[in-house]
């Protein structure tokens, strides 16, 4: 057989509520064993030392905490049909997500996928205690119940469209789920498969099956193979593991826990009573999972038994294990069973197992088996060639095989062979960098930051995630560039983004427990977009300049390096000295407009191409002056090579110009200085920043004159520092020799939307070319003009691309015509910025809705898979029978959905206590209207809910979980209430059923205002 | 390889070992932000002159913060933050280490031993650790403990990690104005930090063979050179100096050891001079250091030192070093590393070569 991967895991079990909690319990050899909670059923009732007919010897078993807690909302399932199901399906549900979670996969990305689902289940004791009495049986019950359902509601809430099927083959039916699960995988009908197991005891009936078919431990614990062994204690649990292929796995760089080489299933027959169990087909059934694994049993260094703790039982099973392992070589078999720990789950027994298998070659360290210390000498375990795991076996270096049992009351057995996962499993080819040439190939990646992401469906849901994210970074310290990179992949898909750059855990960790603590925080780190945003590029032009300007990002970001590269290449035959060099040593000689162009041209082309790269769509570009030639590389005029050949020359040409231009900014419109200026010649217009903004540029002396007199008027002015008078007739002397050089660099029609600030317009199928670079020199920058016109075209997010934020400052100005509400971004925030600052503008566009292509923010050696800690659900609403079974006829035994906030949540379960008193997301609103009132209340009846949780903005389908069938319920309930209401079809009501107030007003009109 | 041939004096004391390990990725943490000689001089009240020229240390860092005196990291969370990088960078998962080896002198707590701390807040459990009470050259000592594991002990990978927090001793309260130069040193030569690296059987990663390490205890009879206490409820009060030191022996006799441990190492691997492509010398300050790598006469090698920069952080250093080296080294090329541990006078040190 191929080789199966077991990827994701999740699970509870009596005395641990995760995976985490169950391998510390079973490495402590904890006992999960306990009085049967009050609320299953009254274990005095039913008890009788001597086991009595009626009655079970014993009041413990192993439960599981919190069955009743259920986040329906998250689901959205209304709170009457999650009260109508059997919480077996519930658990299953939550389970299964955090099992895909744990997978590394976020689970919106298996939707539509062929995605398999196999659920072992034996227990069906919610429908016998909700079934039966058949005038409260409503439709929800009918799809609350049922074995089918089990697999089929986590198909149909995760969208999975491969098989879906439930399995019962007593007590191995997860284990024959897995092997189904394997088998389906391996025959190609799904990628990726889900097998699951689930029990939960809500009735005493198998309990006292047991006792009276002598098989009941009166302690409610199995011994395994201990002397003390004297019977079964029954167990529950909730267990699913996310299986593929492992050629697929490792493909896709998924992590891997174990690897399973190969399963068995076969049959007792006719053996000596169909409950007995019969050693020949269990040894058949391991010989047949070795044959299929292609392992020789000496291969097996341990295994998981199956461990009921009843004499038949174990001797049975030792004596199945021995014909194979009786003489092998090397050490014995070890073996245990985590029946110990928390009895026999069963439906779920199989999958409990499978857990601690994987889980041990993980760790790589079997747990000593509970009670093995005493071992049954009627065994004769040495003589089998089997040692009972008395004290956790730590395994050695490389590859360990260990087995798995688990067999069915009426004789189907299932065996598995489990293998450790390949050493390299766990992430893909590593490349080696060069020795001192780190993050120079072409290639790099890396902004020097992560960007740690979580997403969940309401804020209270995301507080209660960013607690349990923290403590799970506090509890163990794991890199925090894959820790980021691994969020980015898994924590998406829900309405509410928060999002934080990173580059140390512990940091982070703090940062989220703040975060969760302060509203204030809170709002600004999470967005809740409803679109994608459009992003404008605006490129900085001169005056923006600084020394050292972006060496930092330069020195932390191996992406923004490669493109700076780029330019520093393509530039350096022409400038004659290294863009690069200048920047990173500081040189003031930055501010000589020889250097300045090149160097701006630079920096805003390797960041433009580093935005690019991480996936940030330029809807608009718009460039000041200068600026204009990196907007144009992004947007195709001409390659790199001829714009950075023309803008060098622009900068020498310029710098080779006579000093003693100089350029004064104007509070005022350009209209108003006209006559100002018609009366200088050697001064005009240099630019247009807005419609009291103005700059003149030219010959320093009437810039003087000018000044003066405008000074007398009470007009604001300012000197820039600048060398030279660009944009004004001073500039004429160069225009011949760059017009010549512009005819031999070219350039086309861009090919995104550029904004000209030479036009002052959207360019129109116009070329920049020879003509247009050269009239750019002495042209007025119609910044104002251009900025108007973009800014009317609706983007959303204004991003500078420049060493410091100019345009964005200018734009706000000129916001309040066209585009309010339209927001700044800063990579490159100022003469500090780094890394850091660049993906937090990166991760102020995906709070704004943006999917970043978050490879790029990564180095390669830090892609690397990392296990997060999986969602944690909410457990404030609680479904449960509304008393528990009592030995008195149970006839009043009904369903209520209970709201049980106040049940204090277990001590151990973090998650719990911090979600506990978190704000519901329903809004309230006084509802004065009575046709919306009656809506409101009808609704909420049939959903179940409280009628605060409904509100005239609740969604029917999305927030509410209607369903076909509620809404024919619905619409009966309306006209009850609403008796003016005209005769009305399902037909008509079906277009009006968005949200509660859609509703409610189609009503409205219907109703007038006969309202009963 | 050279190292690979059976040595011929079977009955010399344990030297270099005759198979090889290799180093897979190495991991360094320095707590905050340097701390220039300026600041050191205007919080401890001390001559900034006099530190440039008589110690040559620039920079160092500390776990405590200068100003408040707040403790902001353990040993144990630099050496994990140091281990975590270097397992990161190593490509092994955490399940492949199968133990752990720490070297300080000045652990976070008697009991329980820093490593095990280490260890946890690194996932690892059920595996063997240890930690080498040593100082400079205790990180040699837990790097040969790490190469006997895994050339010997049935050891696949584990973690070699080695830190110090010196920043316990210094007592910003204490004015040093009329200090005498021999006190005032032991506040301007250290500084925190840890290193880490992933030994491993097979060549893996960075593959840099660990052809020879040498850990010799050499003080019978010797008076230590440097002495750090440490003080229980029974003795806190006593009027002890923390840390003494003699620093005309070790200035006398750490270049002479120096040299006898270069040439022991070159001797048993059958490496000439002119074969060493990098040195890495024992870090004692800026300008000692300096002093002793032109005495180790070994004119091709380029040295690679960090303890102008990172102040002395004692079992920190070699990883330091070793992650310089990486950025440097070629394949084919080879390293040689010396320390010298002048309290009870060990002579260590370990030879390298990238494959």
């Amino acid at each position: 057989m191929r080789p199966v991967a077991i990827v994701g895991i999740d699970c509870r079990f009596p005395g641990a509520p995760d995976p985490a909690a169950y391998w510390d319990m079973l490495m402590r050899s904890g006992d999960g064993v306990e009085k049967v909670p009050r609320q299953r059923w009254d274990a005095r009732d039913f008890h009788s030392r001597t086991g009595a007919e009626g009655h079970s010897n014993t009041t413990e078993g192993g439960f599981i905490s919190d069955p009743d807690a259920f986040d329906n909302d998250f689901f959205t399932v209304s709170p009457r049909e999650a009260a109508a199901m059997d919480p077996q399906q519930r658990l299953l549900l939550q389970c299964a997500w955090r099992a895909v979670e744990d997978a590394g996969v976020a689970p919106h990305r298996l939707a539509g996928t062929d995605t398999g689902v196999f659920v072992g289940v034996m227990g069906n004791e919610w429908a016998h205690l909700h079934m039966t009495d058949y005038a409260k049986v409503t439709p929800q019950l009918g799809s609350g119940n049922g074995y089918c359902m089990t697999a089929n509601r986590i198909s149909y809430h995760l969208d999975l469209k491969g098989p879906s099927l439930a399995v019962d083959t007593a007590c191995s039916s997860s284990l024959v789920a897995v092997h189904l699960a394997c088998n389906a995988l391996l025959a190609g009908e799904c990628d990726t498969a889900i097998a699951a197991g689930v029990n939960v005891a809500l009735t005493p009936a198998l309990g006292i099956f047991y006792t009276q078919a002598g098989l009941s431990a009166p302690d409610g614990r199995c011994k395994p193979f201990s002397a003390d062994a004297d019977g079964i204690g029954r167990g529950e649990g909730v267990g699913a593991v996310v299986l593929r292929r492992l050629e697929d796995a490792i493909a896709d760089g998924q992590p891997v826990y174990a690897v399973i080489r190969g399963t068995a299933v076969n049959q007792d027959g006719r053996s000596n009573g169909i409950t007995a169990p019969n050693r020949w087909s269990q040894q058949d059934v391991l010989a047949a999972a070795y044959r299929r694994a292609g392992v020789e049993p000496s291969d097996v260094t341990f295994t998981e038994g199956h461990g009921t703790g009843t004499v038949l039982g174990d001797m049975i099973e030792i004596k199945a294990l021995g014909h194979l392992h009786a003489g092998r070589s090397g050490r014995p078999l070890a073996l245990g069973s985590v029946k110990g720990n928390i009895g026999h789950a069963e439906g779920a027994a199989g999958i409990a197992g499978l857990i601690k298998v994987a889980l041990s070659l993980h760790h790589k360290t079997v747990p000593a088996s509970r009670f093995a210390a005493k071992e049954n000498p009627a065994l004769k375990l040495a003589k089998q060639g089997i040692r009972l795991l008395k004290a956790p076996l730590r395994l050695r270096s490389g590859s360990t095989i260990g087995g798995l049992s688990s067999f069915g009351m009426g004789g189907t057995n299932a065996h598995a062979v489990l293998e450790s996962a390949p050493p390299y499993a766990a992430r893909p080819e590593a490349t080696e960098p060069e020795p001192g040439r780190a993050g120079q190939s072409t290639g790099s990646t890396g902004l020097g930051t992560g960007v740690f992401t979580l997403t969940a469906p309401s804020t209270a849901a995301l507080r209660r995630n960013l607690l349990v994210q923290a403590d799970a970074m506090e509890r163990r310290r794991v890199p925090a560039g894959p820790l980021c990179w691994s969020s980015n992949r898994t924590k998406t898909g829900h309405r509410y983004r928060f999002a934080l750059p990173a580059r140390d855990t512990g940091e982070l960790a703090t940062a989220l427990r703040e975060t969760a603590a302060d509203d204030d925080l809170l709002a600004r780190l999470v967005g809740n977009p409803t679109g994608k945003p459009q992003v404008a590029l605006l490129f900085t032009g001169q005056g923006s300049q600084y020394p050292a300007m972006t060496a930092r990002l330069y020195l932390q970001s191996p992406l923004y390096r490669r493109f700076l590269n780029e330019a520093d290449e393509a530039l350096a035959p022409h400038v004659g000295g290294s863009v690069r060099e200048l920047l990173l040593s500081g040189d003031e000689a930055v501010h000589r407009t020889g250097w300045t162009q090149p160097a701006l041209f630079a920096v805003e082309y390797a960041l433009a191409s580093s935005l690019t790269e991480l996936g940030v769509p330029p809807a608009l570009l718009l460039g000041h002056s200068v600026g204009e030639y990196a907007a144009a590389v992004l947007a195709e005029v001409f390659p790199l090579e001829q714009a950075a050949r023309l803008i060098a020359a622009r900068g020498a040409l310029m710098e080779q110009l006579p000093e003693g231009g100089g350029m004064l900014a104007v509070r005022a419109a350009h209209t108003d200085l006209a006559e100002l200026v018609d009366a200088e010649p050697l001064v005009g217009v240099g630019a247009v920043n807005g419609p009291k903004a103005t700059v003149l540029s030219g010959d320093l002396a009437a810039l003087g004159r000018i000044d003066d007199v405008l000074v007398r008027q009470g007009v604001r002015t300012r000197r820039l520092e600048v060398s030279h008078a660009f944009h004004s007739p001073l500039m004429e002397p160069m225009l011949d020799r760059f017009a010549a050089l512009a005819d031999e660099t070219g350039g086309g029609i861009p090919k995104l939307p550029v904004y000209s600030t030479v036009r002052g317009r959207l360019l129109e199928a116009e070329p920049m070319d020879a003509k247009y670079w050269t009239e750019h020199i002495s042209a007025p920058v119609l910044f104002g003009d251009a900025m108007a016109r973009l800014l009317e075209a609706g983007p959303t997010h204004l991003v500078e691309v420049g060493p410091r934020p100019v345009l964005t400052g200018m734009a706000r100005a000129l916001r309040s015509a066209a585009g309010a509400g339209v927001h700044s971004v800063a990579p490159v925030p100022g003469e500090e910025a780094d890394g850091r600052a660049f993906a937090e503008a990166l991760a102020e566009l995906f709070r704004s809705g943006l999917e970043p292509r978050w490879d790029a923010v990564y180095p390669q050696e830090e892609r690397q898979p990392q296990r997060l800690a999986t969602y944690a659900f909410s457990d404030a609403h609680r479904f449960w029978a509304r008393t528990p079974v009592r030995s008195a006829p149970a006839a009043d035994i009904g369903v209520a959905p209970e709201r049980a906030d106040a049940v204090p949540a277990q001590p151990w379960d973090q998650a719990a206590a911090n979600g506990r008193g978190a704000v519901l997301s329903a809004v309230p609103s006084a509802v004065e209207d009575p046709v919306a009132r009656a809506v409101i209340e009808a609704v909420a009846e049939v959903g179940g809910y409280a009628n605060d949780e409904v509100s005239r903005l609740s969604l029917l389908y999305e927030d509410l979980g209607f369903d076909s069938v509620m809404i024919m319920e619905l619409k009966d309930r309306l006209q009850d209430r609403l008796t003016g209401l005209e005769a009305m079809s399902v037909q008509d009501l079906l277009p009006r059923l968005s949200s509660v107030g859609d509703l409610a007003d189609y009503l409205q009109d219907r109703v007038g205002s006969a309202v009963a | 390889m050279q190292s690979e041939q059976p040595r011929e004096q079977a009955s010399s004391p344990p030297g270099p070992a005759a198979t090889v390990s290799y180093l897979a990725a190495v991991g360094t943490a320095l707590p905050g932000d340097p701390v220039d000689n300026a600041t050191l001089a205007r919080t401890l009240g001390v001559n900034e002159e006099w530190i440039d020229v008589f110690i040559g240390t620039r920079t160092r860092h500390f776990a405590r913060d200068l100003e408040t005196g707040e403790v902001r990291w353990s040993l144990a969370d630099l050496c994990a933050r140091a281990a975590e990088q270097a397992l990161t960078a190593s490509g092994l998962a955490p399940h492949e280490i199968d133990f752990v080896v720490m070297g300080t002198a000045t652990p976070d707590h008697l009991m329980p031993a820093t490593v095990n701390h280490v260890a946890d807040q690194l996932g690892l459990d059920q595996i063997p650790t240890y930690q080498l009470q040593s100082g400079c050259a205790g990180a040699v000592q837990a790097l040969q403990l790490g190469h006997t594991l895994v050339t010997g002990g049935g050891h696949k990978a584990g973690l070699v990690i080695g830190g110090d927090v010196c920043s316990k001793h210094l007592d910003l309260d204490r004015d040093l104005s009329a200090a005498a130069p021999s006190d005032l040193v032991n506040y301007v030569l250290f500084g925190d930090g840890a290193g880490a690296a992933v030994i491993t059987s097979e060549p893996r990663g960075q593959r840099l063979a660990l052809s020879g390490v040498l850990n010799r205890f050499t003080g019978l009879g010797r008076e230590p050179g440097q002495v750090i206490d440490w003080f229980g409820l029974a003795d806190r009060h006593d009027d002890r100096q923390a840390i003494r030191e003699d620093y005309k022996a070790i200035e006398e006799s750490v270049p002479v050891m120096a040299v006898e441990i270069l040439w022991e190492l070159l001797e048993d691997l059958d490496w000439t001079p002119e074969q060493v492509d990098f040195l890495l010398p024992p870090q004692l300050s800026g300008r000692m250091t300096r002093r002793i790598a032109e005495e180790l006469g070994l004119p091709d090698a380029v040295e690679v030192s960090c303890v102008a920069d990172t102040g002395n952080n004692g079992n920190a250093l070699p990883f330091l070093q070793l992650e310089a080296l990486l950025q440097k080294i070629g394949v084919g090329q080879r390293a040689l590393a010396i320390a010298v541990e002048s309290s009870k006078w060990i002579k260590s040190g370990f030879a390298l070569e990238k494959i």
